[in-house]
Order: structure tokens, then C-alpha cells, then sequence
């Protein structure tokens, strides 16, 4: 783009030269003088009854500081989801039951880990083993075993959402064969709907839980000062805005007292937004001994206690008329919550809404419950129900094509919505860079010349997805502030977390480009809770829609008041001026010119001391008052929609069933591209990640046990399962984003994995309707077919 | 337990220890040295972030005895650029963007260092077999790949400083 100087272009990181030196700091790098090492003993049960817990022996051995039990947080409840209608379930450490193996039992910090391992080891546990359910479809029969009773909120207890300041109060729940969470949302009229179409199909797809596998495995260093009462802490996480949130609400330290500081997080993928117990009772260890200390994950506890993503069973029942118009949309969900809620609730709901922008379907029924199993968490991951339900209606929807005779591209055109559409929600397509998206990819794959035409074992799919810019209900708000230096450079403080995806490089990149200035010239402080204003992080894609507009914002504000104090200083309306390379000048008269240095010393000096200070701060739905209801999908989600369209082109080998992907293309409709080395980045790590997806993740249990809790067992993918990635920009700029910019790391991998199911689809006709496509699966199928 | 003297030279520092004999050698560098560069994925060999390079080779540091680095040299990537230079590889990291968190890049440089050392022109198939070791979630590998390559193509990139 001629007109900017800055975005849009492929600038270096700015947090380059930290982490190619090693210099970059993460939480598990930091070391504090008296420092205590922290080890947690976890369920080796599903589901038992803890008859009793001895730790005295553990507390005699020299070196132990603290050793906690269930006992020090009996009755205290956390989650991710914390409504009137669904009570956080979740106690910081097993009370008088264990629900799952891995669940927190006993803590120790002690002088180093060997003695906290040591520790470990003495500390008796007497359990009662109770039958245990690990299917949901089973946990909600009659007469399964019951993993909790009714949840209800303690006397005065506010729920979150409650302390959020919008919502009523909570009222018990009671999980009714194991329900835990439901969704019904709809519009139109579904049975007319069917009725009126031509053709009718539905399928049932299952897709299991997958590990986010951050390469940074999950840890907190916590400081509580005693005679202070401050807590500082170092987190591995996506915003210190909700994990202080809880330590607090749990242990009632004063959120005020409650620091997080910035660190680098070593890979994030929705795994690292919610809460979790290492956190809090690393916070609770400090506190009881006064000492910093460090709490950190092996491998396999983070394959075990961190929470997968979700694993949904999804029948997906469509109308369609013979010209391949969709009259109607039936879905039904099943979730797998594991022993707490975690996310599913939500996840029930993004099923639906993180679809909705795509195809004008007129009668639509969702509807979803989740079940308690005795088996880890569920979490949000990267694209959090778009990529389980993308998997399941587009290739539904290539199935239908094919049974009418359709091209999937054109019936997939033929039933998009339309920019300026406004949704049943009430949400509008301000930009919608979804058809572009589709025929852009199309046209570069050459799908024309190439769909049906690729010969035997080789296969071209295609799918679609779309990405929320930031909710209503999450980020509230994110603040920036930008201050003058002498130099003419300037400052920025924002809280926004660098776990890879590049906030503070594109946030100054934004400034800079409004400020007239390049990115060298723009500090950044970030990160940290207390040397930054508000910011409630990138949750649901937020990041660059959200925050990153508010430091734009900020740019805007200190814009105005440079070019007012100008004004004055060269007798000149503030319009007539505009700011170059810490300069403003007059636009007519380029000669004249005053510089930012000179503009901040005259500020000080004639202004009573003003040392220009621009703040800038957005919500991600401005117009709305309440939260959307999770359960019913009423409410505005965002403001903004992100979209994707990929084709992936496959080989699938025939006498083995192996699939190997040869070539992603995925063109992506981010609004504008800032910074373009790491959009395509995102758009590459997307697609891999996707290629793991399709072809071989899947958290695998046996009787509540995690079986491939390791990187040999739990494969992802390698430098050699890497096919060729072809990324094409399909932007439509959002008039609310900044420079119509919009999110690009979470969009993209959902479309991907549907792609490659449909390629390979293509290749085999082998109708799989399960994730991981592994080689089996393919092999059976084409056994199958060939008998 | 009873402390071993091990003599390594780090970073082409010389380093004389006391150390308990059962910690390995990335907890030496990291606890002991204080160089926390080198990272910790999984402590079982299979993810590459303690990637380190010891006599020439690169190895996982997390499985691997301290003490079995004993009279040894070990290039950490703390010592890949010299006199406040960076090493060619890692600012060819920086111009292709070849990193997002950045958790995995310290053992990506040191095995891509200790490939090109062995094999200055290797293919990209050859590329690719050699960093199977070291798992990436963000990025895809496209960039580290495209940035080593580019190292691998321009000998004079590489040569002009490493000699």
C-alpha cells in the first residue's frame, strides 16, 4: 500500500534480537533470592473418595517449607465459566473426592525439587475407589455414576460475572445425570425449513480432544510480602487480567495488591487464558511461607491437568433445494467436559456463532449439552468450536454437492451471506472478505482444472471458516497510553501478552504510523499489570480489533493535542499541520515546522506543565450493555468478523492409508495486513498445526488415564510433514478496525483441517466421519469399498 | 549426596564445579551458569528446545549427565554472537521472521549451527530430516526453514563471519 509508510510492510519484530540472543525472559527463567521450588501430588484415581491424607512425614523432611492439602481451600470454587445460570465447579485441590487422574491433591514447596519430589513421595493417601464414567452419552443414562451433586454457591458469594458488574446473581445448580452445560439457539422455522427442501442429509462426526503442546510447558512464579500483602507474580499466560481475578477471588488477596509482570510465553493457543490450580497455589505456597516460589509443569502434567480442547460429537441435519440453496439446519452436540465444566458452555455456543457469518441459512436449530466425565478439562484451543463444527459441516456440505451435482465452490458461493448483511443476532458484516476469500483460493489452486481430475489417490478439498474480532463478554475493555519523550520519540504502555503473536510489534507499527514515526522510534512497556493501563488481553481474537485500536487511539489523541500546541506555536489552524519524522510541519509550507521536542518543551513550559499524554481505550461491542447468553445465543458476539477460505491438495497412499498433505494454499481476509511477515506466520503455523488436526492429534485415554501423555506418543507435526503453504491476502477492511485491520491467528486453522478432510475425501470416496483421519480409518474404508 | 568437580568450558569461558553428579547438563547451564537461554519442553529427549552443541554435535541437553560434559566444550546460544555481533544465522532468523514465541528458537539455532558447521550446503530435504528433532508449535516451520536455507544457499553469508 503506497499510502503508509509503516503497516504493511514486512518490518522485523520487535522482540527480535531477545529472542534470538536467548536474553528473552519467560516465567520458568526467573529466579528471586530465596526462592522455593513447588511440586503438586495429583489423583492417581479417577473417581475415589479420600478417606484420608497423612503428610506428616512429608513435613518432617528437612528441606520442606509448606505442605497443603484440600483442607486450606475447602469449599473455594474457580472456572472459566462463572454465571448466574453455571457456578464455577472447579476447588483449587481435591476436598473430599477426586473426579479425575491428575486432579491436584497435596502441594509441597521445599529448598529445591528433589526435595519437593521427595516430599511427594511421603505423603500418604488412603482412597475409595467409586465407579467412574468416561463416555458422556453413558454419564447421562440413568443410573450412572453421579460426579457431583447439586453446586451451590456459597452464602454471599458473587459470581463472576456478577463482580464484572453486569449480571444478577447465581443460583445453584444442579447437574442432573451429569449435565453440566446446554445450548439452544434458533431462528426461522426449522421443520418448515426441511420441509421445503428437496434433499435432506445428516451425519454424525466426532472429534476428539487434542493438547495445545505450547512448547513452554505451564508454571508460575509467585511473591507474596508478608508484611506488605502485594503479590507479585510471573505467569505463562494470554493476560494477567483473569488470573489475578481468581487468585484473588480465591485466596482474597486485594486485586490491587495482585502484580503481574511481563514475561514472554512460549506459545499460548487458548491453552493459557483460563485460570488454573498451579496458579493459585503457587500464590497460596508463597503466601504460607512468605518466600517466592516456583511452581512449573512436567510434560505430561500439562497433557494431563491443563485441559485438552473439547471433544464433540456433532449430527449435523441439512435441507437443501435441488439448485443448492440451504433451506435448513438442524445441529445437535454432544461435549465431553470432563470432571469440571471448563469451557464448554462456551464452546456449545461458539459452535454456532463462530459460523453464523458464513451461509445464510434461514431456519436454523442448535442445540447442545455437555456432560461431566471423569477425565481432565476442557478448553478453549485455537479457534475454540469452529474448527470441531468446521470439520463437520463442510465436509458436509462437499457430500451434499456431490449428491446434487454441485461444484463445492460454487454451492459454497451460491449460499454465503452478504457484506452489509446484518445477522439474526443483530451483528453486522461491516466487512465481510469471505467470497474473495473463496474465489481467490480457487483461482490460485487451480481447484477448476484439478477437482476430480488429479487421478487415483489424490485428492483437492476446500472449506471455509470464520473468527470473532474480540466478544461482548470478553475483552471488556483495553486501555493504551503514549507518552512524549525529549527526543521526539514516544512511549506506549500497553498490557497486552507476547506469546508469539506479534502484539508488540504491530502495535507500534500502528503507532508509528499515525505519529509520523518509525517503529524504532516507539518504546514499548507492556505486559505488565502495573506499569499498564486496563487490558483484558487477546481472548477470542481481540488482540489487534481490541487492544491493539486502543493504542491507535492513543496515537490519536497525542496526535491532536501535538498538532494543537503546533498550532499555536506556528499560528496556524491545527488542520493546516500533519506530522512527519518527529515533526509537524505546515502542509502548504513545508518549511515551517516545528519539532515534537520543541512541541513538548513549549507544552511544559506555557501549559501549566502538560507533557502530552495520549490515551486511548475501546470496547469490543460498543453498543452493547449485557453479555449474550450463552445458553440461548441471544446478545451481539463482535463487532467484526475475520474469514478464511483453504485448499488443500492431497496424496493418499492407497496400500497403507497414509495421507500426506502436498500443498496448502489459504487465503485469509484479515482486514489489512500490518505487518506481513507475521500474518503469513500465523497463516503458516495455522495450517501445520492444521495438518496435525486432520491427520494425527488425538489425546487418547483408557479408563481416565492419558495413554500419549509425551511428544513420542502425542505426535504433532515435524519439519518433514510440512507440504508446501501458499498464503494469499483476501483482506476487506473493517471500518471499526484499526486501518480495517482485523484478528489473523485463530481464523484460519479450522478451515485448513476442513480442507484436508475434503481433499481427502476427494482422494479415497472413503467417508470418514472422525478425526484424526488415521491411516487405518482410510485403509479400512478403502478395504471396504474394493470388497 | 556427594559433589563432583566437573571442568567444562562454556561459551569458551572455563568453568570449574562443585555439582551434585545426578543433575543434567541443562540444569547445569541453567541453574548453576545462570544461562536460562537454553530451554526446558518436555525433559525426555523429544522436543529439541535444550538443543545445545557439545565437541561440534548437537545435543539435548536435558538427557544428557552434567558431568558427562566434563573436559568438554559447550556453545550455548548465548555464545552465538561474538563482540556484540549477531551470529549470520540469527539475524537471518530476524530478517525471514522465522520465529513467533520464540520458546523453541535457542535449540533451532543451535542445531541448524551444528548442521551447516557439518554440512554447509545441504538440501532442503536434508534441512528438514535434521530439524525432525525440534518440534515447533507456531510457526509451521516455513520461516526457520526458508531463513537456515537462505544461510545454507549464501555461503558467504555464513563464512564471512564463522571462518
Amino acid at each position: 500500500m503506497a499510502e503508509y509508510r509503516v503497516i504493511g510492510k514486512d518490518l522485523p519484530r520487535k522482540d527480535s534480537i531477545e529472542k534470538v540472543t536467548g536474553k528473552a525472559l519467560y516465567s520458568f527463567d526467573v529466579s528471586l533470592p530465596d526462592m522455593l521450588y513447588a511440586k503438586i501430588l495429583r489423583s492417581v484415581y479417577s473417581h475415589a473418595r479420600i478417606v484420608n491424607i497423612d503428610t506428616s512425614e512429608a513435613e518432617k523432611l528437612p528441606g520442606v517449607k509448606a505442605v497443603i492439602t484440600g483442607k486450606e481451600t475447602w469449599g473455594i470454587r474457580f472456572g472459566f465459566v462463572d454465571t448466574p445460570r453455571y457456578p464455577a465447579d472447579q476447588p483449587v485441590m481435591a476436598e473430599d473426592k477426586v473426579c479425575y487422574i491428575g486432579e491436584s491433591v497435596a502441594a509441597v514447596a521445599a529448598i529445591d525439587e528433589d526435595t519437593a519430589n521427595e516430599a511427594l513421595d511421603l505423603i500418604e493417601i488412603e482412597y475409595e475407589p467409586i465407579p467412574a464414567v468416561f463416555d458422556p452419552e453413558e454419564a447421562m443414562n440413568e443410573g450412572a455414576p453421579q460426579i457431583h451433586g447439586e453446586q451451590v454457591p456459597a452464602p454471599g458469594r458473587k459470581c463472576a460475572w456478577q463482580d464484572w458488574g453486569v449480571a444478577r446473581a447465581a443460583r445453584s445448580f444442579n447437574p442432573v445425570n451429569n449435565i453440566g452445560a446446554a445450548v439452544n439457539i434458533g431462528y426461522g422455522d426449522t421443520e418448515k425449513g426441511f420441509a421445503e427442501a428437496d434433499y435432506i442429509r445428516e451425519d454424525t462426526f466426532v472429534i476428539p480432544r487434542t493438547n495445545h503442546t505450547c512448547m513452554e510447558p505451564h508454571g508460575a512464579v509467585a511473591n507474596y510480602n508478608p508484611f506488605t500483602g502485594y503479590l507479585d507474580i510471573w505467569l505463562s499466560h494470554m493476560g494477567y487480567e483473569v488470573k489475578r481475578y481468581w487468585i484473588s477471588k480465591t485466596l482474597g488477596i486485594p486485586i490491587g495488591k495482585i502484580r503481574g509482570h511481563k514475561v514472554f510465553v512460549g506459545g499460548a493457543f487458548g491453552g493459557k487464558a483460563q485460570a488454573f490450580d498451579y496458579e493459585i497455589i503457587a500464590a497460596l505456597l508463597s503466601r504460607k511461607t512468605g518466600r517466592p516460589v516456583k511452581l512449573f509443569l512436567a510434560r505430561d502434567e500439562v497433557f494431563t491437568s491443563t485441559n485438552n480442547s473439547v471433544a464433540l460429537k456433532i449430527n449435523v441435519k441439512k435441507g437443501v433445494k435441488k439448485d443448492g440453496t440451504i433451506m435448513a439446519q438442524h445441529v445437535k452436540l454432544i461435549g465431553d467436559m470432563g470432571a469440571y465444566r471448563g469451557s464448554v458452555p462456551v464452546c456449545l455456543f461458539l459452535c454456532h456463532s463462530m459460523r453464523d457469518a458464513i451461509y445464510n441459512i434461514p431456519n436454523l436449530t442448535h442445540e447442545g449439552v455437555g456432560a461431566y466425565t471423569n477425565k481432565s478439562t476442557t478448553m478453549s484451543k485455537r479457534g475454540h468450536g469452529s474448527q470441531q463444527m468446521t470439520t463437520a459441516i463442510e465436509a458436509q456440505m462437499d457430500w451434499i454437492a456431490e449428491d446434487l451435482g454441485l461444484d463445492p465452490a460454487e454451492f459454497r458461493l451460491k449460499n454465503l451471506r452478504n457484506k452489509g448483511d446484518i445477522l439474526p443476532n443483530r451483528d453486522r458484516l461491516n466487512s465481510y472478505g469471505l467470497p474473495d476469500c473463496i474465489k481467490k483460493v480457487v483461482e490460485a489452486s487451480k481447484w477448476k482444472e484439478k477437482r476430480g481430475q488429479l487421478g487415483p489417490g489424490r485428492g483437492i478439498g476446500l472449506a471455509v471458516s470464520s473468527m470473532f474480532n474480540g466478544s461482548g463478554y470478553w475483552p471488556f475493555t483495553c486501555a493504551s497510553i503514549i507518552k512524549m519523550n525529549h527526543d521526539g520519540t514516544v512511549t506506549l504502555y500497553n498490557a497486552q501478552v507476547e506469546f508469539g503473536q506479534g502484539p508488540t510489534t504491530t502495535m507500534c507499527q500502528l503507532v508509528a504510523e499515525e505519529l509520523g514515526l518509525e517503529v524504532e522510534d516507539v518504546n514499548l512497556v507492556d505486559g505488565d499489570s502495573e506499569l499498564c493501563p486496563v487490558d483484558y488481553n487477546n481472548w477470542l481474537s481481540g488482540g489487534m480489533f481490541v487492544s491493539c485500536k486502543s493504542a491507535l487511539r492513543a496515537a490519536q489523541d497525542l496526535k491532536q493535542q501535538l498538532l494543537k500546541v503546533a498550532a499555536e506555536m506556528l499560528e496556524e489552524d491545527a488542520e493546516a499541520l500533519q506530522v512527519m519524522g518527529r515533526r509537524v510541519y505546515i502542509k502548504s509550507d513545508l518549511q515551517e515546522v516545528v519539532t515534537f521536542d520543541e512541541i513538548l518543551r513549549y507544552s511544559i513550559q506555557k501549559h501549566d506543565g502538560d507533557p502530552l499524554i495520549g490515551k486511548g481505550f475501546n470496547k469490543a461491542v460498543p453498543e452493547i450493555e449485557f453479555y449474550p447468553s450463552l445458553s440461548k445465543g441471544s446478545g451481539r458476539w463482535t463487532d467484526a468478523y475475520s474469514f478464511t477460505a483453504a485448499v488443500a491438495e492431497v496424496s493418499v497412499d492407497e496400500e497403507t492409508g497414509r495421507t500426506k498433505v502436498d500443498h496448502i494454499w489459504v487465503a485469509d481476509d484479515c482486514g489489512r495486513e500490518i505487518n506481513t511477515a507475521i500474518c503469513q506466520g500465523q497463516l503458516q503455523g495455522q495450517s501445520v498445526m492444521g495438518i496435525g488436526d486432520a491427520l494425527f492429534e488425538e489425546v487418547m485415554f483408557s479408563e481416565g488415564r492419558t495413554v500419549n501423555a509425551n511428544f513420542v506418543d502425542y505426535e504433532i507435526p515435524r519439519a518433514l510433514d510440512v507440504s508446501q503453504i501458499t498464503t494469499i491476502d483476501a483482506s476487506d477492511p473493517d471500518p471499526n478496525g484499526p486501518f480495517g485491520a482485523k484478528e489473523i491467528g485463530e481464523c484460519a486453522r479450522a478451515a485448513v483441517i476442513g480442507s484436508i478432510v475434503n481433499a481427502v475425501y476427494d482422494a479415497t470416496k472413503v467417508n470418514v466421519k472422525s478425526l484424526p483421519l488415521h491411516p487405518e480409518k482410510i485403509f479400512r474404508g478403502l478395504r471396504e469399498k474394493t470388497n | 549426596m556427594e559433589r563432583k568437580l566437573i571442568k567444562v568450558r562454556v561459551n569458551g569461558e572455563p568453568h570449574e564445579l562443585w555439582i551434585k553428579p545426578n543433575i543434567t547438563l541443562v540444569d547445569l547451564l541453567r541453574n548453576e551458569l545462570g544461562l536460562t537461554g537454553t530451554k526446558i519442553g518436555c525433559i525426555s529427549n523429544s522436543c529439541g528446545a535444550c538443543t545445545v552443541i557439545m565437541d561440534g554435535m548437537a545435543i539435548k541437553s536435558c538427557s544428557i549427565l552434567a558431568m558427562q560434559a566434563d573436559g568438554k566444550e559447550v556453545l550455548t546460544v548465548e555464545g552465538l554472537a561474538q563482540d556484540g555481533t549477531l551470529h549470520p544465522l540469527q539475524q537471518s532468523f530476524i530478517d525471514h521472521a522465522a520465529f513467533q514465541c520464540g520458546f523453541c528458537t535457542p535449540g533451532k539455532l543451535m542445531s541448524a549451527k551444528a548442521l551447516l558447521d557439518e554440512n554447509s550446503n545441504p538440501t532442503e530435504e536434508e534441512l528438514r530430516r535434521d530439524m525432525e528433532g525440534n518440534l515447533c508449535r507456531c510457526t509451521g516451520y516455513v520461516k526457520y526453514i526458508e531463513a537456515i536455507m537462505d544461510i545454507a544457499q549464501h555461503p558467504g553469508k555464513y563464512s564471512a563471519k564463522e571462518g
